[in-house]
């Protein structure tokens, strides 16, 4: 089933009363399609193709699957739609901006078009702001509320936060029967 | 505007303590009115704790921008979350002031069920540990009551309701009519242990006691360890009012649950001195109405009640009614916490936990008990527990990869962590009041709260911290993290004392059996009978206190003495 398909039998509502169960399948077959098929409200194309590349190098496709599958760039998208606020948005498309920026300086090209050892030591940086950003976070934070602040305002934690949580809370990989953790966030 | 007299009692509230009271007063004979200002609750449609993250919109994020808009003072609470939203009410139609620079949080349920839907479940009998405290400290006034009063009312609630948990024999917290209690984890194991070698006999570590069933009780059925009660409990094995009290009082058949009844006010004749009546819009029609009986019981919660009785004014009782004391709204109190400590607890990575148990760990009070401490009176309960890390473990990681990816869905480390409920003094600085000006929904003029917490709460709440860093350090734990969060009142939810009991009228709201000093048809059952605050989660002692009140009212009502 496509796009044009899914829509085509998704319009057909009127026929629903004489729908039987395998129809019913299909449509949500076609539910599923249309939500991971349909286009980004925030990300542009080549934003969409950044945070991809970034979720996939984070959680890749091995012998189960990677964090495009599960839907990662779509999850990011509708946070960025109907979740966070202008300036996390802004923090967020920016952060996107200087990943490419550092790959474009370092390889002469975007983080998608990267090899892996590429990718890799682009978020090895990454990873090293991000450990001094969390220290930080946790020793001028005035309180605890539950567990130690998070440096929310760091890029990387956004994205690897929005990519861990569409990754683990989702049916496909929670379902796995090595999954021995809880799938709530 | 329509008058409908034909029922014998009126119940104001459908909640923890209108429950019983509907429950109890039913089973009397009495044909019962209960008045609840939300909609009602079907469990098959409206509990969803079943719904996986991926069924929601935002996995588990909530839906922020709705809770900034809608519930940005709900949404504080845990319990708030993308699936149990709709159990809070809405900040936007429910509003209400507080005092600059005294903020308190009102966390809100109207729904039949009321909060007893959300609520944490923590049983615990109060002892004569807190009866006496008032008296003993030379603070506020004795309550009228001793435990030997309420310990028979405990027995009767708990073989109802069916509490899990084990049995101590502590003076200062007395055992309740247990099922089997629920298994501590390894990491629990471990701090239990250590706390025993280590802090002498004054110091437990055990279970929670929960109102949840770990055998069948009731027709109801034992606990699947499904995990998020706040969110419902189609098999009914947590108590709530929907999962037991209601259906008793429906078996009956003298029951009728009118939902979508917002209580504006009760009237008041000043012949007979008695309420008549209580004036009712209609949540949806807004059309008024009016249903009179001969006994009145309110349960709409510690600040719900109170409002009503302002808003019921009289040229009499121009203060509110039943407020010859002037104590009505004044005394409020809720349970200090933000103390504790967290840490990792090494060893044990070959144990995993089956299910989501849905409890902690409980550690009885052990300050001011038997030696004195200096610093502050009273005492503090540690709640908390351990348990495996998760996949969000990783978010604060560096890795990546295939291996990080698997590494996930495996369990981490075990944590512990240690929150501190503690006891809060009644002061009568301490008040709500009627804000003529500011209305709800429904044109219902709204509450006024002035609160704040005091030099002995806040010399609790850091000593919660300190003892709970002590007690993971003799535990051997590592990275230990102790914290006092600056969490105003109302944040326990165990908001309380605004109508208070005692034994002389000048000086309390109620009676020792909740019946109000001025208006012998008129009793308060819920938080805010309360003298003191003990320590330890009230909702069973409102229980208690609510199935003793219709009995002594019925009793006397028989008498003709109501």
């Amino acid at each position: 089933m496509d796009r044009r398909e899914a829509l085509q039998l998704l319009m057909g509502g009127a026929a629903l009363q004489f729908a039987s169960p395998s129809l019913f399948a299909s449509l949500r077959t076609a539910r599923i399609l249309l939500d991971t098929q349909a286009p980004p409200r925030t990300l542009n194309p080549q934003q969409n193709a950044t945070v991809t590349a970034l979720a996939e190098t984070i959680l890749p496709k091995t012998d189960t699957v990677g964090a495009t599958e599960a839907g990662a760039s779509q999850f990011v998208d509708l946070i960025l739609t109907e979740w966070y606020n202008e300036n996390e948005r802004t923090i967020f498309l920016n952060g996107l901006a200087d990943v490419n920026a550092r790959t474009q300086s370092a390889f002469g090209k975007k983080f998608a078009d990267c090899s892996a050892d590429q990718r890799g030591k682009i978020l090895m940086e990454l990873g090293e702001q991000l450990t001094k950003d969390a220290q930080a976070a946790r020793s001028s934070a005035s309180g605890y509320r539950g567990s130690p602040a998070k440096p929310n305002k760091n890029f990387y934690y956004m994205m690897r936060d929005l990519t861990l949580t569409s990754y683990y809370t989702s049916e496909v990989v929670s379902q796995q029967p090595a999954f021995q953790v809880n799938p709530d966030r | 505007m329509s008058v409908d007299t034909s029922y014998d009692a009126i119940v104001v509230g459908s909640g923890m303590t209108g429950g019983w009271a509907a429950k109890e007063l039913t089973e009397k004979g009495m044909k019962t009115l209960v008045l609840e200002a939300g909609r009602s609750t079907v469990p098959e449609k409206d509990y969803v704790e079943h719904v996986p993250p991926w069924e929601v919109k935002f996995h588990g994020m909530r839906d922020r921008r709705k809770l900034e808009e809608d519930q940005p003072i709900q949404s504080l609470c845990y319990a708030c979350d993308e699936w149990s939203a709709k159990f809070f009410v809405s900040d936007k139609e429910n509003p209400y002031t507080i005092e600059s620079g005294k903020p308190f949080r009102w966390i809100r349920g109207r729904q039949v069920g009321g909060r007893s839907i959300m609520w944490g479940r923590q049983t615990y009998r109060w002892s004569d540990l807190d009866f006496e405290a008032n008296l003993r400290d030379g603070i506020a006034i004795d309550w009228p009551i001793r435990y030997a009063d309420i310990e028979p009312w405990y027995d009767y609630v708990e073989e109802f309701i069916g509490i899990s948990g084990e049995a101590l024999g502590l003076p200062q917290l007395p055992d309740s009519k247990f099922l089997p209690p629920m298994e501590l984890n390894p990491a629990e194991v471990v701090v239990k242990n250590a706390i025993a070698n280590n802090f002498g006999p004054e110091r437990v570590l055990t279970i929670g006691r929960v109102a949840i069933l770990t055998r069948p009780h009731n027709g109801r059925a034992a606990c699947h360890y499904c995990g998020p009660c706040e969110r419902g409990c189609i098999t009914r094995s947590y108590f709530s009012s929907v999962n037991a009290t209601l259906p008793a009082a429906q078996k009956t058949g003298r029951m009728t649950l009118r939902p979508y009844s917002v209580v504006h006010s009760l009237s008041f004749d000043a012949h007979t001195r008695r309420v008549t009546g209580i004036r009712v819009v209609d949540a949806k029609t807004r059309a008024t109405m009016e249903f009179r009986a001969k006994l009145i019981f309110l349960c709409a919660s510690t600040l719900e009640s109170v409002r009503i009785l302002f808003n019921s004014a009289t040229p009499e009782f121009s203060n509110g009614l039943a407020n010859s004391s002037g104590e009505l709204g004044h005394n409020l109190m809720d349970h200090v916490k933000g103390g504790g400590a967290a840490a990792t607890i090494p060893g044990n990575e070959d144990k995993q936990v089956v299910g989501k148990r849905p409890n902690g760990i409980y550690i009885p009070r052990f300050r001011n008990v038997k030696t004195k401490q200096s610093g502050f009176v009273r005492g503090y309960g540690l709640q908390g527990g351990g348990g495996r890390d998760g996949w969000q473990r990783g978010i604060l990681q560096t890795g990546f990869g295939g291996d990080f990816k698997n590494s996930l869905t495996q369990p981490g480390p075990w944590h512990f962590n240690f929150q501190g409920y503690g006891e809060c003094l009644p002061s009568h600085n301490n008040y709500a009041e009627i804000d003529k000006e500011k209305v709800d929904a429904w044109g219902i003029p709204t509450l006024k709260i002035h609160c704040a917490f005091s030099e002995n709460e806040f010399a609790l709440r850091k000593d919660m911290s300190v003892a709970a860093a002590e007690m993971l350090e003799a535990a051997g734990a590592k990275d230990i993290e102790p914290f006092t969060d600056d969490d105003p009142p109302g944040f326990s939810v165990h908001e309380m004392g605004t109508a208070r009991m005692g034994r002389d009228p000048k000086t309390s709201v109620l009676n020792a059996y909740n019946q109000s000093h001025d208006i012998k048809n008129l009793f308060i059952t819920d938080g805010g009978a309360m003298v003191s605050s003990s320590c330890v989660n009230p909702s069973l002692t409102y229980m208690a206190l609510t199935a003793r009140a219709c009995d002594y009212a019925v009793k006397k009502m028989k008498k003709g003495e109501l």
